[in-house]
């Protein structure tokens, strides 16, 4: 009877595990895709510029100037689990960074007085983005694109539309983003909040909850979730990350730009939408943004040395994202139809 | 496979999920070529696969375009009248009135956008559509299924006089309670075979059941005892909002209760109330003596011990492209977790796969996502979800629904073993023989309100069916018990 009862057992634990023993490569694939693709982006460009690619200066470049798309990208990554698009990040940047020097330049406060400023303002400017979309039900593609421009509009009032030059600006203020030995503080301030991001989205009900919004608000409310609540909070969250980019950024250009902003705003986008064809494939997620930005500045980097000309940049950001949302695209209907074989199957088993 | 459908009848196709009666349609509709066989109209040999016939079909759904006038929607299949190559607007208005009155129904103003249209004025339409193409026989699949009793009586006056003026109606549908006083003829599907082909006349509701089943009906009730507690776990007073009430009853620990009706019904409404899901108008609910405060959202009614698991499945419980893990444990209320507590990803793994085993959903992978499952597996998932919130009153919206019978089963099982640990369960279902076989009680809503009652010996599947279509209104088609 026990043997009967184990071998029906194991009949059906086979049948339903062998959809899924099928799917096990794809997952693999999808899952360390984007690793891999690192990797390969390190060994083809070492290979093909042995002495200048792997070069301390062209490693820090690249981790110093990246360092803010990839902050810029986290903060898009948590709005964008909601399934919610946060498109005032780059202008947001932009203000952040000028009210930054300017507030120091022309209201002469010392830099942590600005930095507290520029950051109240950051979570203003991200409520205010919440209030917009969860109060007024404005659709976030549209409540985010006004307010950006709104606060584009912000930057080049405030600083008349010139550039604001921090001669006099204190060394501490430059020295938040230096190179200490080898390693470059930016990425260093990138990595403490993708830390704090990795845990909030990956370990705690908190970040699930961002998930199962993303999934099906309804469901979530169903839930008790409160969605409201954490579509607000996750607009702060990011406006929080943006004001941070902002600092950053000031600090290493030590001018203030009223132009500068809003170009960050697609390389951010699409690594954040390239990273979610990984490691979570079908959902935005820390590592696989981190993956992208890494993947996308080197591979950069190293077409550069190659020779290529300012604008590839442009074909590369541009490329990248249709690639990305098309890649996550065919993954999300490959993963379907892998998923309706193993409901066939599992069905046959029943 | 065979089915005979004379002029001028309305003729009920009934039978189990699978029976065979989308695959018969599809056929019809020239869809799917049929094997062998073949259809005749008018006695003379036709193929629908080949040629078009003049049969129209009117869906679940009915793929009016809301933005889109009346008129207009009738034009998208009638074609658009026009003069000198550009629309004839005066005609399309024209048109969609004469097809209205022809059917001896009032019409609407053909410019009227179709999404200012009530849900009946809605179905009418899709039929006025249909004849726009001068069938002689109208297919209608589940046309009620979203109706509000009232919208569905009007419905059938409809079908009546469509069959007055000699059209044919091919009529499916699973609520038997309505076909009764309806239709003529009824034929029986199962397993892809006709196995009663019979004039309504002669026919009770449980021989339909019967021949659906392919078994005698049992009657099983969870019978086990209830003792009346002087303080029942549930005690709602006067509730209503637009949609239902005022209602009052009381649910003791460990009872099963269904609060049964036609769709549209209102019931559905009376459950979200309980849940914190749709604001009361007014009234009263107690959970264990304690009032519950009228504001309160869902959150915090779970957190009181209410859950509700929706009947809307796909929409409203499942969290696509998440594992079962997460579907699981989807929530902070519902694992019993606090917001800011750090989810140990073996400790989920563990109580998931627990919860899997227990409830034997297939494939039995806590990391498997939930949309590799079955329907059926599905649902347990989502039953499961909401045990593990460990509720003492439980709203169970349809919990069934479109489920294969050993699921169903299943489900029931372990509905009767939660109740047996001391909740009370309150099954929202318009599925008359589920209720008749889980529940201990069932309230009857009619028009909002509760209208009658049923306990022990006295729940069957035939009472259900006679008291929901009385409450309905005479009108909508109870057989019998028309009169009462």
């Amino acid at each position: 009877m026990d043997e009967q009862v184990s071998t029906n057992e194991r009949l059906a634990d086979t049948a339903a595990a062998r959809p899924h023993a099928s799917g096990r490569l794809a997952d693999l694939t999808a899952v360390y895709g984007l690793a891999v693709v690192f990797v390969l982006v390190m060994v083809v460009f070492g290979i093909l510029r042995p002495n200048s690619f792997f070069s301390t200066m062209n490693m820090n470049a690249v981790l110093v100037g990246q360092s803010v798309t990839a902050m810029l990208a986290l903060a898009e990554m948590v709005p964008l689990a909601t399934r919610q698009f946060d498109l005032s990040v780059g202008f947001h940047l932009g203000m952040a960074h000028v009210l930054m020097i300017g507030l120091q330049v022309q209201q002469n406060l010392s830099w942590p007085a600005a930095a507290a400023i520029v950051l109240a303002v950051a979570l203003l400017v991200g409520a205010l983005n919440g209030i917009l979309i969860t109060r007024f039900g404005i659709d976030s593609f549209i409540a985010t694109m006004g307010l950006g421009t709104l606060l584009y509009g912000v930057s080049n009032w405030y600083s008349g539309g010139a550039q604001i030059t921090g001669l006099n600006l204190p060394a501490s203020f430059a020295n938040l983003t230096e190179v200490i030995g080898y390693i470059p503080l930016p990425a260093v301030y990138v990595a403490i909040v993708a830390v704090i991001l990795w845990v909030v989205t990956e370990r705690l009900p908190v970040g699930r909850a961002l998930y199962v919004i993303g999934a099906s608000p309804r469901a979530a409310e169903l839930l008790g979730i409160r969605t409201k609540l954490y579509i607000g909070g996750a607009f702060v969250t990011s406006g929080l990350l943006s004001g941070i980019a902002g600092i950053m950024l000031a600090s290493i250009l030590g001018t203030g730009t009223p132009s500068v902003g809003p170009e960050y705003l697609l390389p951010a986008f699409a690594s954040t939408l390239l990273g979610a064809t990984s490691i979570h494939p079908g959902r935005v997620n820390v590592i696989g943004t981190l993956l992208a930005v890494l993947i996308l500045a080197f591979s950069f980097s190293g077409v550069q040395q190659l020779g290529a000309a300012f604008y590839v940049q442009y074909f590369f950001n541009g490329g990248i994202l249709i690639v990305a949302v098309g890649l996550s695209v065919y993954a999300a209907a490959r993963r379907r139809a892998l998923a309706a074989a193993g409901a066939g199957k599992a069905g046959a088993a029943d | 496979m065979d089915l005979a459908v004379g002029p001028g009848e309305i003729h009920a196709l009934v039978g189990e999920n699978g029976a065979g009666k989308s695959t018969l349609i599809k056929i019809l509709a020239g869809v799917h070529q049929a094997y062998a066989g073949e259809v005749r109209l008018l006695g003379e040999r036709v193929d629908p696969y080949g040629a078009s016939l003049p049969l129209s079909f009117v869906h679940q759904d009915l793929g009016l375009v809301d933005e889109l006038s009346v008129g207009e929607n009738v034009a998208l299949v009638a074609g658009f009248p026009r003069q000198a190559g550009l629309i004839d607007w005066p005609r399309v208005w024209a048109r969609a009135r004469e097809i209205y009155l022809a059917m001896a129904v009032a019409p609407p103003d053909p410019r009227l956008p179709v999404g200012a249209l009530s849900a009946a004025s809605k179905a009418v339409l899709g039929i006025v559509r249909a004849l726009a193409r001068q069938a002689r026989v109208v297919v209608l699949d589940e046309p009620t299924a979203a109706l509000p009793e009232p919208d569905a009586a009007h419905l059938f006056d409809v079908l009546r006089r469509l069959r007055a003026s000699g059209c044919s109606v091919i009529y499916v549908s699973h609520r038997l309670g309505e076909l009764f006083g309806l239709a003529d003829r009824v034929t029986v599907l199962r397993d892809g075979r006709r196995v009663r082909a019979a004039a309504m006349a002669e026919i009770t509701p449980q021989q339909l059941v019967e021949d659906m089943l392919g078994r005698s009906l049992e009657l099983h009730h969870a019978a086990h005892p209830v003792e009346n507690h002087a303080r029942p776990l549930l005690a709602v007073a006067a509730l209503e909002n637009a949609q239902a009430g005022p209602v009052s009853f009381q649910i003791g620990a460990g009872e099963i209760v269904g609060l049964v009706g036609l769709r549209g019904a209102g019931h559905e409404a009376i459950g979200r109330m309980i849940f914190g899901a749709l604001r009361p108008r007014g009234g009263e609910i107690r959970l264990d003596g304690t009032l519950l405060p009228a504001g309160e959202d869902v959150a915090a009614r779970i957190a009181r011990g209410v859950a509700l698991l929706p009947g809307d499945r796909g929409r409203e419980s499942a969290l696509g492209g998440m594992s079962l893990i997460e579907n699981l444990l989807p929530s902070a209320a519902i694992g019993g977790q606090r917001s800011w507590r750090p989810l140990l990803p073996a400790r989920e793994r563990r109580r998931a796969q627990a919860v899997l085993d227990r409830l034997d959903v297939r494939p039995r992978d806590p990391a498997a996502l939930i949309d590799w499952l079955s329907g059926g597996n599905q649902q347990k998932v989502f039953v499961g979800r909401w045990l593990e919130a460990k509720a003492r009153l439980y709203v169970m919206e349809e919990p069934t629904a479109g489920i294969d019978i050993g699921a169903k089963f299943a489900i029931h099982g372990l509905l009767a073993d939660v109740a047996r640990g001391g909740a009370g369960i309150l099954v929202v279902s318009s599925d008359f023989e589920e209720v008749a076989a889980l529940c201990d009680r069932a309230l009857v809503i009619g028009r909002a309100r509760i209208t009658s009652e049923l306990r022990g010996p006295g729940l069957t599947v035939d009472n259900l069916v006679a008291h929901a279509s009385i409450g309905a209104g005479a009108e909508a088609g109870a057989g019998a018990s028309g009169g009462g």
